[in-house]
């Protein structure tokens, strides 16, 4: 008797393994998903999404001569008590800009800079490569913007069990020839729950 | 007594109509502004309920587009919250090109907007692309 009750609980037991809350897999389209304290991919789509518009409704990017702009990315400073890597917001911000066509961006300088492409040309004092193949000197372009930005945490509390937190999303862009800024935007974010949800 | 309790919901309904009408483009919020015959501390709950019943909400009166100076395709709804309470929703334009077909774009995301009570509310959306040429707009609510 004994041993048919534990095989039965046994039983039930591995049936009842596969049963836990399922992982899923979110709709990033049609997200309905309840709001969290800290910030999530949403709230970066909507930032970059708000200050592009501005961007791109501010004429600011209209050369006279129809040509594009080269634009170097500058410092985005995390001034958030979260571990974010700010390319979630300047990737979607550099792709618009490249894609409307009225602006292209320096891979040669700048805190996010590409080392090999420092390293490839440095082939040209190199016997080994075909000196035709390799980038000539005085051939990279100086960018003529700089865009650099912030974004920043403010942690308030409301009441014993209530707390709010807000979440700036801050860009500029500036002219390197004269320094003077062309166009700045920013976006806020606020969110507001119980004091037990951690925002970091 | 039934008669009486007609005559003051027809007086309500007729007095709506009769609230001093001030500069429309100024919107004097319930509790700032005088009040009226029509909203006021007894009739407030009552034409409060009422819409609420009734099921009022957004209404999008217009939808402009226009190009801008740097030739990107703006659009902007102009629109009425019929409904007391302040409505929260999220919107989403999709920029269409010549072809009728969708153009990928970060712009293109669910952004939220709140519209008070009452009131006209507007806001704006810019394509990235100047290949932009018409638009789709969809709505849900604010989660």
């Amino acid at each position: 008797m004994k041993t048919k009750i534990f095989n039965f609980v046994m039983l039930v037991c591995l049936f009842t393994a596969g049963c836990g809350e399922q992982v899923t897999n979110i709709d990033v389209i049609n997200d309905d998903g309840k709001a969290v304290m800290a910030l999530d991919y949403r709230n970066f789509d909507e930032a970059a999404s708000t200050l592009l518009e501005s961007l791109f409704s501010s004429g600011r990017l209209k050369k006279q001569d129809g040509s594009r702009y080269v634009i170097a990315t500058g410092r985005i400073k995390n001034d958030t008590m979260q571990r974010i890597d700010t390319d979630q917001l300047m990737v979607k911000i550099e792709r618009e800009i490249t894609n409307s066509g009225l602006g292209v961006f320096t891979a040669a300088v700048g805190p996010g800079s590409d080392k090999l492409l420092q390293d490839a040309r440095e082939l040209r004092d190199s016997d080994e490569f075909d000196q035709s193949t390799t980038a000539a000197k005085k051939t990279l372009i100086a960018p003529e913007l700089t865009i650099a930005g912030k974004i920043l945490q403010r942690n308030i509390r409301v009441d014993r069990s209530k707390q709010q937190v807000e979440y700036y999303f801050q860009l500029e862009l500036s002219e390197v020839k004269t320094g003077l800024s062309f166009w700045q935007e920013e976006v806020i974010v606020g969110k507001r729950g119980p004091q037990r949800s951690v925002a970091w | 007594m039934k008669k009486s309790g007609i005559l003051l919901i027809t007086l309500m309904i007729l007095a709506c109509g009769c609230s001093k009408q001030g500069d429309s483009r100024i919107h004097m919020r319930e509790g700032v502004g005088s009040d009226t015959l029509a909203s006021n501390i007894v009739t407030r709950p009552v034409t409060h309920a009422f819409s609420a019943l009734t099921g009022e909400g957004l209404i999008v009166k217009e939808a402009v587009t226009r190009r801008n100076a740097a030739g990107f395709l703006e659009l902007f709804i102009v629109g009425y919250n019929e409904s007391y309470n302040t409505r929260r929703f999220r919107y989403k334009v999709t920029w269409l090109d010549s072809d009728g077909l969708p153009i990928d774009t970060k712009t293109s995301t669910w952004k939220a907007f709140s519209a008070t009570g009452k009131t006209t509310f507007s806001f704006k959306a810019v394509a990235s692309r100047t290949e932009a040429v018409d638009f789709t707009m969809d709505t849900k609510k604010w989660e």
